[in-house]
């Protein structure tokens, strides 16, 4: 303490002894400075941060240069919530005090860090977001808005007020409360919680506060039912004290045992096993289920299995028909055999053409050449090569013959096989035409006579074809 | 009953940390000391005055 005037330190006397000034007052006015700033202390170590606000501005409207008092001052605000004011108090203090002020340490500790810095700032612009949202009526976007300042700034017991009230006004009782309960943890003097706290009880626990208000009931229902509460975290725990605890074994409990155990046979016996029972008799169902699909897929395999066999057994009878057709007695094939008799006749008597020209009838009879080997082809055609021209001619003598005789049918039937072994000759196409024609078969003959036309064009022959196939198209 | 309204009135936007220093600057720091010792040289003064 030193003397207002003179900057001296002051004694127990009430005025300076260096320069004489009276300083009893200012030295009463110091005092209730100190005072003030002891009442802050004492409320702050019990969590009464509000009170020891109120105190230690009382403390620094007495003695602006207390710091001991500001740095505390700060330090409930930084306790708080209140970042900026904290920063303001202690760059006073610094200001006040530059050496040996642990307000320099508090200071470091917030500014060091600038992402928690900047967390901070973020925080307080959240905060007043909310605000500017309850203001707008937007109360949804503010609770949103605060959750997210609480999560940043647990302690910042505006938000947890601003909330509890959101809450409040929401008729949101449990939450309100949950909100209220953890600014008494932070600030256990705040009559602003206290005071939404109370409207909460009234809302959450109407019977309670009716015997708060008649003490007669509340004493006799604390005689009847008394209970042991208290307070872990969030939660309110309720304990009766009166618990009389039984003394020895008695035939009561014993009985009582026996009921309790029949009654857990009986929940048992109609509760767990049905449910039981049907667990498994659904369990057994289920495989059933699966096990009738795959019986049924396999029904469906085999029936498309016997289907395939049917078929193919089809086929090979088919085959075995087809082939008994080809097949003779002696078990070669006929067709071939034919072709080998008449290769031998061919052989042995190349003259008798007609006995050739019989064998290959019956093999073009039997078969479709075109549908044969390559090679059975080309037998057949040299055959046909070797006896064709002089077959052709010994059925054009006898088809010519049977025409003159005016006998028109064997001589379509001669000559047509003539055409046979001899495609290119122009007498028995046009002759064959002709015997068509006298036969009244006007259309076959038209198909001749237009040969004759096309294959040997410019001659006399092809001329009377042409004049014949116009007769004959415009016959009706 | 609360009266959301009025309570929501109570309510003042935070100081955010730029505002910091002008909240520093324009703080009120006028104590009773001050005041005291305003006082006591006042008198002091008017004494001298009316000796004179």
């Amino acid at each position: 303490m030193v003397c207002y005037h003179c900057g001296c330190a002051l004694s127990e006397h009430d005025f300076c002894t260096n320069c004489g000034v009276d300083v009893s007052i200012y030295k009463k006015v110091l005092r209730m400075s100190n005072n003030f700033y002891n009442e802050g202390l004492e409320k702050a170590n019990v969590r009464d941060l509000s009170g020891a606000i109120q105190s230690l501005r009382q403390s620094l409207k007495f003695n602006k240069n207390n710091v001991e008092a500001r740095n505390l001052l700060g330090l409930v605000y930084f306790e708080t919530g209140e970042v900026v004011a904290a920063l303001s108090e202690w760059v006073i203090s610094k200001n006040l005090r530059p050496k040996k002020n642990i307000a320099d340490d508090y200071i470091e500790v917030v500014q060091s860090n600038p992402t928690r810095l900047d967390t901070i700032n973020k925080t307080i612009k959240k905060y007043n977001q909310a605000l500017l949202y309850c203001h707008q009526d937007s109360k949804d976007l503010a609770i949103i808005q605060l959750k997210k300042v609480i999560s940043l700034n647990p302690k910042y017991i505006r938000a947890h007020q601003l909330l509890a009230l959101l809450y409040i006004d929401a008729e949101n009782w449990e939450l309100a409360e949950r909100e209220l309960l953890r600014c008494e943890q932070i600030d256990f003097g705040n009559t602003t919680t206290k005071r939404y706290l109370k409207e909460v009880a009234v809302m959450l626990h109407p019977e309670e506060t009716e015997e708060t208000k008649s003490p007669k009931k509340k004493k006799k229902k604390e005689k009847s039912e008394e209970i042991f509460r208290y307070q872990s975290g969030n939660e309110m725990i309720i304990q009766p004290v009166e618990v009389k605890e039984p003394k020895g074994v008695s035939f009561s409990a014993i009985f009582y045992l026996l009921i309790g155990i029949g009654i857990g046979v009986a929940m048992t016996v109609f509760l767990i096993l049905p449910a039981r029972i049907q667990a498994v008799r659904d369990n057994v169902s289920e495989q059933l289920k699966t096990i009738s699909e795959q019986l049924a897929a396999k029904s469906a395999t085999t029936n498309e299995l016997q289907q395939q066999l049917d078929t193919v057994k089809r086929e090979k009878n088919d085959l075995y028909s087809e082939l008994e057709n080809y097949v003779g007695t002696d078990g070669t094939i006929q067709t071939m055999e034919n072709m080998l008799t008449a290769v031998n006749g061919y052989l042995q008597a190349p003259d008798d053409v007609e006995k050739v020209a019989e064998y290959l009838e019956g093999i073009r009879g039997e078969v479709t050449i075109e549908e044969t080997s390559e090679s059975f082809q080309a037998v057949y055609q040299s055959l046909l090569t070797a006896v064709g021209p002089r077959v052709a001619k010994t059925y054009y003598d006898a088809g010519m013959a049977a025409y003159k005789q005016e006998v028109y049918a064997d001589a379509v039937k001669n000559l047509e096989k003539a055409y046979m072994y001899d495609a290119e000759n122009i007498d028995v196409i046009y002759n064959l035409g002709n015997a068509y024609y006298k036969n009244e078969d006007f259309k076959n003959a038209a198909v001749y006579y237009q040969l004759v036309v096309d294959k040997f064009p410019g001659t006399e022959r092809a001329n009377r074809s042409a004049n014949y196939v116009k007769e004959i198209n415009q016959m009706p | 009953m609360i009266n959301f309204e009025e309570e929501l009135k109570k309510f003042h936007p935070s100081l955010e940390v730029e505002d910091a220093e002008d909240a520093i600057y324009n703080q009120d720091m006028t104590d009773m000391a001050d005041l005291v010792v305003k006082v006591v040289k006042e008198s002091k003064e008017l004494d001298e005055g009316t000796k004179e």
